[in-house]
């Protein structure tokens, strides 16, 4: 058990909950005291029917119960609104429960690493001593495996000093450029080889991303809507998805490719982001088979609805910057001024009243 | 008789204070523990990919202090070792090129104070006023001093193809940022930066790198700047084609609208730092700004805008920075509505809300630089408020 990797593990479930001082409920309950607490027991927390009954017939988080909760949560709790698939490896499991425990003043046994974030432990600065006299010569031997690749990177450029004005920096390798240049354009160009169907993209789905964006693209929470919202667009409030607004379906591939799943970017493969990019597709009926299968081949030949709506930048033919006149200094409108708004009215200001009920429309 | 602070001998007037090593790092004065960035928990789903915003009503001059430049994150503060990160430039080029920071830091280098905005900032405003605060409605700007090599520079060292016409610059974060930038605008006055206003660039600003983009909407500042492709087409990235793209009235959507335009706002008094005595002597002071250069010209209502009076700039003048203005005059003790209404050096005058809408609708987010108006009542407190 390692506390450290499993933060690195908890970075999968940051997305919905918060651990740690000031930790507050978000999509999911904070889990902070979690080990020795009745399931479905945070007060303020809106649980799944499911899990308050959980909770209510005696499940409690411990080390087992948690174990096999993370391992399939719709197994030990059914109809658990964690979405979340689980997590497959064991170690994974100890990891971030290792994790957890340093969150828990409760927690009973077995935390055998001990973590440094527990500031508010009264053990808390001995373990940061212990962990301090360690963690100084790893850091140097990082350091030193780190200058490795750094000095082969100088010989290079040491016999290739042609390039440029200043000869500064050296060649990129093409493995190198092949690691980063991910990028998709609307014309293909960047596609790399692969396929998947619609109904692969499903499974993967509802493993990876439902949490957050919904099992039919409708979203949890705030998180962005993927689907529907088709004729929206000149409403009072649009409803701006893959299907009613993105211009190119390269976007979409190109924006899971790098930086989906929420938490666990680049994890992907190729062929997986095909069948979740034919999913989206399928979600916003733009096709409409469960075996359709996308490829780097008919990739180009599919155009989102909404592609024609988009126009360039024609601000300054706004009849306020267009008419270039000299601004009026002296008696400009007649009568008093009358209050026709209240930003008081909403009342939507931090720290002002009940932040649940602080909905004035969002800027993401 | 008389003030106790004077015939009274004080505690910091007896005893000595703390010694010279007491902060290695300095940090404000303990009685300024309110000048912090607030965010709005509502905007966003989540802090870590969210925005807080500068406490303008707190800063004077032009520089906003580092550690108060507003955030805004797509996937967190990304933890990167100057050590490890590595700049490339791919694409279009004659060499493809990897920099260290050591080899950053042996090109030439500029310094330069740009303001940064965001394209969303008073974009909560487009429906009516929302919310109480200069800091919440005008927040997501910063100006500060970068130190950085002209991307120029680093173009050139990879020799730019004649077939080039735009550029991609890249993040290391885990949201890899992406954004398609004009080639002609990275040859004109893009920075690669390492410094803020003397030191290291705070973590949350982009720490190692970030690209400097003056005038431009502040997505486009690449942070955590690590790959700079070279195309012959734009890339139409997510946040160039789901967000930061303005929806009109019509359901249309303006794409690469770039420039913020001219703009200003009060920031003293305004509704977190409202008037505090009954009448007499009264500083007005805001900032102005424009993607387009400088600002020529900034003028002030107390009635709202019946009449207007030219406000005093002071301080520096820099194209695509912040601009300081004052207005000084005697409170009666009526009742305000003040605004302020900013003129650039191309001529562009800050257009009212209503125009604004006139031209787009309520949908727009982006790209609000409509006049604000603050209601003043004769007690002194202030409202954001829109009038007739």
């Amino acid at each position: 058990q390692d506390a450290a990797l499993g933060e690195k593990v908890f970075a999968r479930c940051k997305a919905c909950h918060a651990v740690g001082e000031g930790a507050e409920n978000r999509v999911g309950p904070h889990l902070n005291e979690l080990f020795g607490r009745t399931a479905g027991s945070i007060e303020g927390f809106k649980y799944s029917p499911a899990m308050t009954k959980a909770g209510e017939g005696g499940l409690v988080w411990e080390d087992e119960t948690l174990a096999e909760f993370l391992a399939k949560p719709k197994d030990l709790v059914k109809g658990t609104k964690m979405a979340f698939a689980g997590l497959k490896k064991e170690d994974e499991i100890a990891n971030l429960t290792a994790y957890l425990k340093t969150f828990s003043a409760n927690a009973a046994s077995g935390a055998a690493t001990p973590a440094a974030p527990a500031s508010d432990a009264p053990e808390a600065p001995a373990e940061k001593k212990s962990e301090a006299a360690p963690d100084a010569p790893e850091t140097k031997a990082a350091a030193a495996t780190e200058a490795a690749p750094a000095e082969a990177a100088a010989e290079v450029s040491e016999e290739v000093p042609s390039h440029g004005v200043f000869h500064l920096g050296r060649p990129a390798t093409e493995d190198e450029v092949a690691a980063w240049d991910i990028d998709i354009r609307p014309d293909g160009a960047g596609l790399p080889e692969g396929r998947g169907t619609v109904a692969q993209g499903e499974t993967l789905f509802a493993d990876q991303c439902a949490s957050c964006h919904g099992d039919f693209g409708e979203a949890v929470g705030r998180w962005p809507v993927l689907a529907g919202g088709q004729g929206t667009l000149m409403n009072e409030r649009p409803e701006k998805t893959v299907g009613s607004f993105w211009p190119y379906l390269s976007t979409v591939y190109d924006y899971i490719r790098r930086a989906m799943p929420f938490g666990n970017a680049r994890s992907l493969s190729d062929d997986d982001v095909y069948a979740l990019t034919a999913y989206v597709l399928y979600l916003n009926d733009i096709v409409t088979e469960e075996d359709f299968e996308l490829s780097k081949e008919n990739f180009t030949s599919i155009r989102l609805p909404n592609e024609d709506n988009f126009i360039d930048d024609d601000r300054l033919s706004e009849p306020h910057y267009a008419a270039n006149i000299e601004p009026c200094m002296k008696d400009c409108k007649p009568g008093k001024a009358e209050i026709t708004k209240h930003a008081a009215v909403l009342d939507v200001t931090p720290d002002s009243v009940d932040d649940e009920e602080n909905t004035g429309g969002g800027i993401d | 008789a008389g003030d106790p602070l004077i015939t009274e001998i004080q505690d910091w007037n007896r005893y000595p204070g703390d010694g010279v090593d007491a902060f290695p790092y300095g940090k404000p004065s303990q009685f300024e523990s309110e000048v912090v960035r607030r965010n709005v928990p509502w905007l966003t789903s989540d802090s870590i990919s969210s925005i807080n915003f500068t406490p303008l009503h707190e800063l004077d001059g032009i520089i906003t202090p580092n550690g108060l430049c507003f955030e805004r994150h797509h996937a967190g503060i990304a933890v990167v070792d100057p050590q490890q990160h590595r700049l490339m430039i791919n694409g279009l080029v004659d060499t493809p090129l990897v920099f260290t920071m050591a080899d950053l830091m042996r090109f030439p280098r500029e310094n330069r104070v740009y303001f940064l905005e965001c394209a969303a900032n008073s974009g909560m405003e487009w429906r009516g006023s929302q919310l109480n605060g200069c800091q919440f409605t005008h927040g997501m700007v910063h100006c500060v001093m970068y130190t950085g090599v002209p991307l120029k520079y680093l173009l050139e060292e990879a020799g730019v193809k004649t077939s080039a016409k735009w550029i991609m610059p890249e993040g290391a974060d885990a949201s890899a940022m992406t954004r398609s930038i004009p080639l002609e605008k990275a040859l004109e006055d893009c920075l690669v930066a390492f410094k803020m206003n003397g030191e290291a660039l705070r973590p949350e600003q982009g720490y190692p790198l970030r690209l400097v983009v003056p005038g431009w909407e502040g997505n486009m500042w690449i942070k955590w700047l690590r790959r700079i492709e070279v195309g012959d087409e734009p890339w139409h990235q997510r946040e160039e084609t789901s967000k930061y793209t303005d929806l009109l009235a019509n359901g249309k959507a303006r794409r690469f609208t770039w420039v913020m335009d001219v703009k200003s706002v009060i920031t003293n008094p305004s509704p977190q730092a409202p008037i505090k005595y009954k009448r007499g002597r009264t500083v007005l002071t805001g900032l102005a700004w424009s993607g387009n250069g400088t600002i020529k010209r900034v003028d002030v209502t107390l009635d709202g805008g019946r009449n207007w009076v030219t406000a005093r700039l002071d301080g520096p003048s820099l194209s695509k920075s912040l601009h300081r203005f004052y207005y000084e005059f005697d409170w009666d003790g009526s009742e305000l509505f003040l605004q302020s209404r900013a003129i650039d050096e191309a001529g562009f005058v800050q257009p009212t809300k209503d125009e604004l809408r006139a031209a787009r609708g309520d949908n727009s987010i982006y790209h609000n630089n409509g006049i604000q108006t603050w209601h003043v009542n004769p007690d002194g407190v202030i409202e954001n408020v829109e009038i007739s």
